[in-house]
C-alpha cells in the first residue's frame, strides 16, 4: 500500500506541474486560474491518499477544505473577469 | 489484501488517471473553454474517484463516508466552477474559436432570484448541516458547533437564492443518479481518448441554445448542472422565458444532436422533479 500511494502521489506531483506549466503560460486569466483550482484539487487528492496510508481520517477536514477553497477561489476570480473585462 | 481494499486500490488507481487527464488536457487543449472542459470535470471525478478509493483501501467507514461526501461536494460545485468562469470567459471576449455560437447577441441576464421557501424542511435541513460538519470534525467540541452553525447558515443563505420549492421525488432521484453516473464515465473515457490521441483536429467547438421543457427552475438547475458534469458539454448560460440552456460542446456536429442529449437529461429530471400540474413534461 505504502508503495501504491507513493505512486499516486508522485503521478499527481506530475499532473500538478503540468497545471503550473499553463497557469504560466496564460494567456488568459481564465486559463490561469482554471489551472490554479486544478492544482488545489490535486493536492486534495494526494492527501486523500495519505488517508489509505495512515488509515486515518486526520486528514480529511483538509481535504474538504482544499477542494472549498479552490471552488470559491475561481467563482470569486470568475465574478472578477466579468467586472474587469465585461464592456 | 481484501476484496474492498484491492477494489478501493483500483478506484485511486483510475481517479489518478483522471487527475493525469485532466492536467495533460489543460495544457494540451487548444482554447479557454476546452481547457476547462478538461480540467474541471476530469479533475473532480478524479478527486471524488481518490477520496473515495482511499477510504475503501484503507477499510474505514470513516473515511469512505467522508469520500462519498468529497464525491457530491464535487458533483455540485464543478459544473458551477465550469460555467461561472466559461460564462466569463466567453463575456470577456476571450472565446473566438467557434463554428457555430447562438449564444451571440443574447441579452445575459443573470437567473433571476428566487422567493425564500417557507416551510418546516428548511430548519430541518440546516440542523442536518449542522451534524454534517460535526461529523466531518468528529468534535463536539462548543466551537465547531458554532462553526457549524456559521457555515450552515450561509449555505442555506445561498440555496435560497438559487432554487424554487418543488419537492423531489427519492425514486426518481435515485433513477437519475444510476443512469447519470454511467453517462458520466463514457463521455470521461471519451475525452480520455480525445486527450490520448494526438492533436485535436476533431475539435470543433460551438454554442448552441437548447430550448427546456422542464416545468420548473429547480429541474432546469439540474440538467444544467447535469449538462455540465458531463466532459464535452458545458452549461455556459440560462435564461427564462422561454428557458433556454446555452451549451458549449467540444464535438459539434449538429444542433439536434445536441438538444437530443440534453432531452435525454430532461427526462431524467422531469421524473425527480415531477410536475404536479398533470402536464405531460419532458417527453418531446
Amino acid at each position: 500500500m505504502d508503495l501504491v500511494v507513493t505512486v499516486i502521489q508522485a503521478t499527481l506531483g506530475v499532473a500538478a506541474l503540468l497545471a503550473v506549466i499553463r497557469a504560466v503560460r496564460g494567456p488568459n486569466l481564465a486559463d490561469r486560474i482554471v489551472a490554479l483550482d486544478l492544482v488545489l484539487l490535486l493536492l486534495a487528492g494526494g492527501i486523500a491518499a495519505e488517508g489509505a496510508r495512515t488509515g486515518q481520517a486526520t486528514f480529511l477536514p483538509v481535504v474538504v477544505a482544499v477542494a472549498l477553497v479552490a471552488t470559491a477561489g475561481s467563482l470569486l476570480v470568475a465574478r472578477f473577469i466579468e467586472w474587469r473585462d465585461t464592456p | 489484501m481484501t476484496p474492498v481494499a484491492v477494489l478501493g486500490t483500483v478506484l485511486m488507481g483510475a481517479g489518478t488517471v483522471f487527475s493525469l487527464l485532466a492536467a495533460w488536457g489543460i495544457l494540451d487543449f487548444p482554447s479557454p473553454l476546452a481547457r476547462m472542459h478538461a480540467a474541471t470535470k476530469s479533475a473532480s471525478l478524479g478527486l471524488a474517484l481518490l477520496a473515495i478509493g482511499a477510504g475503501a483501501a484503507a477499510e474505514s467507514w470513516a473515511l469512505t463516508g467522508v469520500g462519498f461526501l468529497v464525491a457530491v461536494f464535487m458533483f455540485v460545485t464543478a459544473p458551477i466552477t465550469g460555467h461561472m468562469v466559461g460564462r466569463a470567459a466567453y463575456l470577456a471576449g476571450q472565446v473566438d474559436t467557434l463554428v457555430h455560437d447562438d449564444l451571440a447577441g443574447v441579452d445575459s441576464e443573470p437567473l433571476r432570484i428566487g422567493r425564500p421557501e417557507r416551510s418546516v424542511r428548511r430548519p430541518l435541513r440546516w440542523a442536518a448541516l449542522v451534524l454534517i460538519w460535526m461529523i466531518l470534525w468528529r468534535d463536539l467540541a462548543f466551537g465547531t458547533l458554532i462553526g457549524g452553525m456559521l457555515v450552515a447558515t450561509l449555505i442555506e443563505g445561498l440555496r435560497k437564492s438559487f432554487a424554487d420549492d418543488t419537492k423531489a421525488s427519492l425514486a426518481g432521484l435515485v433513477i437519475f443518479l444510476v443512469r447519470y453516473a454511467g453517462m458520466v464515465v463514457v463521455s470521461n473515457l471519451r475525452v480520455a481518448w480525445e486527450v490520448i490521441t494526438p492533436r485535436n483536429e476533431r475539435i470543433r467547438e460551438a454554442i448552441v441554445a437548447v430550448p427546456l421543457q422542464v416545468g420548473s427552475l429547480n429541474a432546469a438547475l439540474l440538467v444544467a448542472n447535469a449538462v455540465s458534469f458531463t466532459p464535452g458539454s458545458l452549461a455556459v448560460e440560462l435564461t427564462e422565458e422561454p428557458t433556454t440552456l446555452y451549451v458549449h460542446v467540444l464535438h459539434f456536429s449538429t444542433v439536434d444532436e445536441v438538444r437530443e442529449t440534453v432531452r435525454s437529461l430532461e427526462r431524467l429530471a422531469a421524473r425527480v422533479y415531477p410536475d404536479r400540474t398533470g402536464e405531460a413534461v419532458g417527453n418531446g
